[in-house]
């Protein structure tokens, strides 16, 4: 049998036209081949959206007619808004965002994943992150507005007053950078959820339960909270030479796939120096210390900044506080996981692999209760 | 089949490629055994309890009686729900799938302040809410009041108590206890896969669970027992099985209840429930062997180098529906019993962690300028 790659490392597990990471190249590509630098500051992330679920970008009347739809379809149904209120307001929001997304899509027989299903889910995700956030804040929940944008119409509801343009824009330029990424863990676990011939929700369930984890969408706030630690520029060489010696890992730093600078990073650490001044400038010292120091631990590694590193800095210039970064990456994500689970339909395959087995030698005969 | 520009090669469905390395169970197809942590299934089916091969399942060996006590009692005294966890149930249409209200309870039952490692004691609370959870909402969806767990029995017992309101005959309780077994594991299948593939990004165990019971749900894996028994119902009696079937087969209807990417002998598990199938619900055996003869023959003159391929639901119907379990919850019972297996796997995963992110192919076209939105056609 074939050797186990730990990891799946550099096992082709899809055929996907929705994005690909051209790691040695330092290339995101979107779906109908656009670079992330030329998709971004061109296209909002309804567009991008759009663009991962039907392959082109929308002309104006497309867009209208989506933006249309995204802004009635904002509010939870019963079940969702009686799983929300369920839940202390201490809940850890990614909890929350699992729970109300699996009750919101709760239906009465398996429905076949759909289009419509992926513009509904998608919708609602900043409306239950607002809630969320603000029933932390001990305030009420607003009602969402048809008349605002995606990324407008989330800091609406988070912070209940008319949202500040400069930071509509950085969360539309979070949100379209993080839509899609190949297929990273919780892209893949919505994949093989769908490969059963589950439900659209079923599998955007598994794909946030993916994210929440610490190696994958954690990873913005372990940035931020490194970030807190080192607390402003002259402090960062000292303590990430301190870190480095007690063999911590620096937050923010090494990535699987890219061999050069991450192009999401990039545009974030440009859009960082508007959103975040200061932060900005200790993260921008922050990086440079900690890339000698990798570098110089191990010269042969490609050591680049990666995304969530920038990601944390512009979503804090953008008044979203740590512990809602991983929702907003799940926000910004179930576009591509939803266009990952559609493509998948046209050819559905169990995904089914084979395990090594490690244990005694089977055959062996148990022993009776008395006698063990 | 293709490659990408890293130079792999694209294998659908994983089929053939190792997804993990394991000691918790292995499908050992070319025989025909099913190995619980080097224990032949068929060893295990008839005489231990379900605790006793969660235990084996989740620490890799019986249980002597102090910890056998320890497990059942752990399980027994953790089978209320969370007050979120009852809200939210409450919160759902009486007409909702049970797998998710299962997904969504289960869910609202392990919502948790700060993300915990996934620890053997998270596994067994875990795994007892699951029947407190499904006979709740079935009692709702009849309009009767919850019955309260009882601490005095068993998994299987307190499952059929809470769901009826009353205690079940002994070998009721042993066949359902026989089905948890039967069903605790099976390998790297598309559940197990999804939970461990959740649990290498180092998330919680709940998250790892809600993943695998999304998973489980679609027809292709957990979601087709109910259909065995949709099917029989058209066929209606063993005289019409031939005619109805070729009739079938001629307007492209799948069998439910055959085919199996992993045994090329008779699934051991199958087997076993055939047995029981007989003993307890004959009416049922006698519809459905004369089905499985018919299919098996249909299905193998039209591809005679494949193995007989009775699958593990066909058989469980019969003993679920014997049992005395309404069809919608033939699912999330299989789940009941593969929640032991999944939070096994995650375990063993979380011990071992390498994040599981492989690589895709892409088919879209060559890099392109995109076109301003006033200049799109």
């Amino acid at each position: 049998m074939a050797e186990f790659s730990p990891g799946l490392e550099g096992v082709v597990a899809a055929e996907t036209a929705v994005s690909e990471v051209d790691g040695a190249n330092g290339r995101l590509i979107y779906r109908g081949g656009y670079l992330i630098e030329d998709i971004a500051p061109v296209a909002s992330f309804e567009e991008v959206a759009y663009l991962l679920w039907h392959g082109e970008l929308p002309n104006e009347k497309e867009l209208d007619e989506l933006h249309q739809r995204m802004g009635t379809a904002r509010s939870l149904n019963k079940s969702a808004a009686g799983a929300l209120m369920a839940m202390d307001a201490s809940i850890d929001p990614m909890d929350v965002l699992r729970t109300v997304v699996s009750a919101q899509g709760a239906t009465k027989s398996l429905t076949k994943p759909s289009l419509e299903e992926a513009i509904a889910l998608t919708t609602v995700f900043p409306t239950i992150v607002g809630a969320s956030y603000r029933r932390r804040q001990g305030k009420d929940p607003v009602e969402p507005r048809k008349d605002l944008g995606h990324a407008a119409n989330l800091l609406w509801m988070m912070e209940g007053k008319e949202p500040d343009p400069q930071k509509v824009r950085w969360v539309d330029a979070y949100l379209v950078l993080l839509a899609d990424h190949g297929l990273n863990a919780s892209t893949f676990a919505a994949r093989v959820v769908a490969s059963t011939g589950s439900d659209l929700t079923s599998c955007v369930v598994g794909a946030i339960s993916a994210l929440k984890g610490p190696a994958h969408g954690g990873a913005t706030f372990a940035a931020r909270t490194m970030l807190d630690k080192i607390g402003s520029a002259d402090n960062a060489e000292r303590w990430l030479t301190e870190a480095h010696q007690r063999h911590e890992r620096f937050s923010g730093f090494g990535h699987r796939v890219y061999r050069t600078y991450d192009p999401r990073a990039k545009i974030l650490r440009e859009m960082a120096k508007s959103a975040a001044p200061e932060l900005h400038r200790t993260g921008a010292l922050t990086e440079g210390v900690a890339l000698k120091i990798l570098h110089d631990a191990h010269p042969e590694r490609p050591n680049a900044t990666n995304v969530d590193f920038w990601a944390s800095v512009v979503l804090t210039g953008a008044g979203i506080p740590k512990d809602l970064f991983t929702c907003l990456f799940a926000t910004s994500r179930v576009a591509g996981w939803t266009a990952h689970v559609l493509e998948a339909l046209s050819d559905l395959r169990i995904i089914r692999p084979a395990s090594r087995w490690t244990g005694p030698e089977p055959g062996r005969k148990p022993l009776q209760l008395a006698k063990r | 089949m293709s490659t990408n520009n890293s130079g792999s090669t694209y294998v659908p469905g994983l089929e053939g490629i190792i997804g993990a390395q394991t000691r918790i169970s292995h499908v050992d197809g070319a025989n025909g055994r099913l190995i619980y942590q080097g224990y032949v299934i068929a060893d295990l089916a008839q005489e231990m309890s379900f605790e006793e091969v969660a235990f084996l399942l989740w620490r890799g060996h019986l249980p002597n009686r102090a910890e056998l006590d320890d497990v059942s009692s752990e399980l027994a005294s953790n089978r209320e729900l969370t007050q979120a966890a009852n809200i939210a149930l409450d919160a759902l249409p009486v007409d909702t799938d049970p797998m998710d209200v299962l997904r969504s309870v289960v869910s609202a039952q392990g919502v948790e302040h700060r993300l915990a490692r996934p620890t053997a004691p998270l596994a067994i609370h875990a795994t007892a809410s699951f029947p407190t959870i499904l006979a709740k909402f079935y009692r709702r969806q009849l309009g009767l009041e919850p019955i309260q767990p009882r601490r005095d029995l068993g998994h299987a017992a307190n499952y059929l108590w809470m769901m009826n309101g009353k205690e079940a005959a002994p070998e009721i309780v042993r066949a359902l206890n026989t089905y948890l077994v039967l069903l605790a594991d099976h390998g790297m299948n598309a559940s197990t896969f999804t939970a461990r593939v959740i649990a290498s990004t180092e998330s919680d165990l709940i998250s790892c669970l809600v993943g695998a019971i999304g998973a489980l749900k679609g027809p292709a894996h957990g979601g087709a027992p109910s259909a065995v028994i949709e099917q029989l119902e058209q066929i209606k009696t063993a005289e019409n099985a031939e005619p109805w079937m070729r009739d079938a087969r001629k307007r492209g209807v799948r069998f439910m209840g055959f085919g199996h990417r992993v045994y090329r002998v008779y699934d051991p598990r199958a087997q076993i429930l055939k047995e029981m199938c007989q003993r307890m619900n004959p009416k049922f055996f006698a519809l459905a062997s004369a089905v499985e003869e018919t299919a098996l023959t249909i299905l193998h003159e039209e591809h005679p180098e494949r193995p007989q391929s009775t699958n593990v639901e066909f058989y469980s119907a019969g003993v679920l529906q014997a049992i005395g379990l309404a069809k919608e919850y033939f699912t999330p019972t299989f789940a009941s019993a593969r929640v032991a297996g999944w939070s096994a796997h995650v375990l063993e995963q979380a011990a071992h962690n390498r994040i599981i992110r492989p690589q895709s192919e892409y088919i879209g076209p060559e890099p392109r300028k995109p076109v301003p939105l006033a200049e799109r056609g």
